[in-house]
């Protein structure tokens, strides 16, 4: 008979996204060299990113050099629509990922002349809950959610809501006309993150985007200061 | 589907730790319960990444770490599985808090040999 086989337990501390991480650390690097001001755009299919960067570069036009990351499963169609407002687009298809990992973040700012840039747009796959635990090397997250998604969004998306660092309620035109109610949003964020900028846009009507707007270039004058 | 990208990046590292030649049993870690992992998606999508590598067979075990609920009207503190839940005392709206920790703890490795098993022992 058999003796059962011995095992031993070996005991190992290290993070599971290290390997991403340490891509990660090492864009941020070459970013905050740079003077380059990357945020990190999370949020739904549908809440409206594409648009509200449509309308951001617009408004950027002639006072920023913004370049795009786009990161979509499978089609070109983001990419395209945001080349019309910026020379410098680079459209990363994740096929089946439905995150943006930083390896994919590193080979795509490889396509870019990074010294006409000041400011990097990084559109991540439409997903609330995967692409917040995967670092890019971007300097902010920001979180986006629409009045038409409903209200218990924030509350459904704990990790977003806490790790981002500033949060857009997009399409708030509609707001009249879908049952948002905005005072459970915001208690909801509010009990997971007491301090996160909280901002109204609408890219169709163009409400809010001053204010969010100001907020990415003093970002930008603060990424070049540094 | 975080899960996949996540057991293939931990698949990746137990394989680069693993000593050669020595069956993995077990693997350990830890997850805050900000990261939102599935712990039942996840034992599939391991299964899925290892069934054909050296690691076939090997059982994750997860540590899910719950949320600690603090009660801004009593005071009192206490873990749950769920961010949102009402306080004892009738207060509504504790304040939820996780970590967003996701962690290899270890791994549980066969024995080829007792000098094996010894030199294990004296790490």
């Amino acid at each position: 008979m058999n003796e059962p086989v011995k095992s031993t337990r070996i005991p190992i501390v290290e993070r599971v996204l290290e390997a991403n991480d340490q891509l990660a650390a090492t864009v941020r690097t070459d970013l905050e060299r740079r003077g380059i001001f990357a945020v990190d755009i999370i949020g739904a299919p549908g809440s409206g990113k594409t648009a509200l960067l449509e309308a951001t570069l617009r408004a950027l036009k002639g006072r920023r050099r913004p370049a795009v990351l786009v990161g979509d499963l499978a089609t070109r169609r983001d990419g395209d629509r945001l080349a019309k407002w910026c020379d410098q687009v680079v459209q990363i298809s994740t096929g089946q990922g439905c995150h943006l990992e930083a390896g994919q973040v590193r080979d795509a700012l490889a396509q870019v002349d990074l010294t006409r840039v000041d400011l990097l747009l990084i559109e991540n796959v439409g997903n609330l809950i995967c692409p917040v635990g995967f670092d890019l090397g971007q300097a902010a997250k920001v979180g986006v959610f629409a009045v038409t998604d409903g209200d218990d969004k924030a509350a459904k998306h704990p990790y977003l809501v806490q790790a981002a660092d500033v949060l857009l309620l997009n399409k708030i035109d509609l707001l009249p006309y879908v049952p948002f109610d905005r005072s459970v949003f915001e208690a909801d964020v509010r009990l997971l993150n007491a301090t996160v900028p909280m901002l109204d846009v609408s890219s169709t009507t163009g409400e809010g985007l001053d204010g969010w707007v100001a907020w990415l270039e003093r970002g930008a004058d603060s990424a070049r200061g540094s | 589907m975080h899960e996949f990208s996540i057991a293939e990046a931990l698949a990746t590292q137990i394989l680069r730790h693993a000593p050669a030649g020595r069956r993995v049993r077990e693997v350990e870690i830890t997850v805050g319960a900000l990261r939102g992992l599935e712990p039942e998606a996840m034992k599939m999508c391991w299964e899925a990444v290892t069934h054909d590598t050296s690691l076939a067979g090997s059982v994750l075990v997860m540590d899910m770490r719950p949320w600690t609920l603090t009660c801004p009207a009593c005071g009192r503190a206490w873990e749950s599985p769920v961010p949102f839940a009402e306080c004892t005392c009738g207060e509504a709206s504790p304040r939820p808090t996780a970590g967003d920790e996701l962690d290899l703890v270890s791994m549980t490795v066969d024995d080829d040999d007792d000098a094996a098993a010894a030199e294990a022992e004296t790490r």
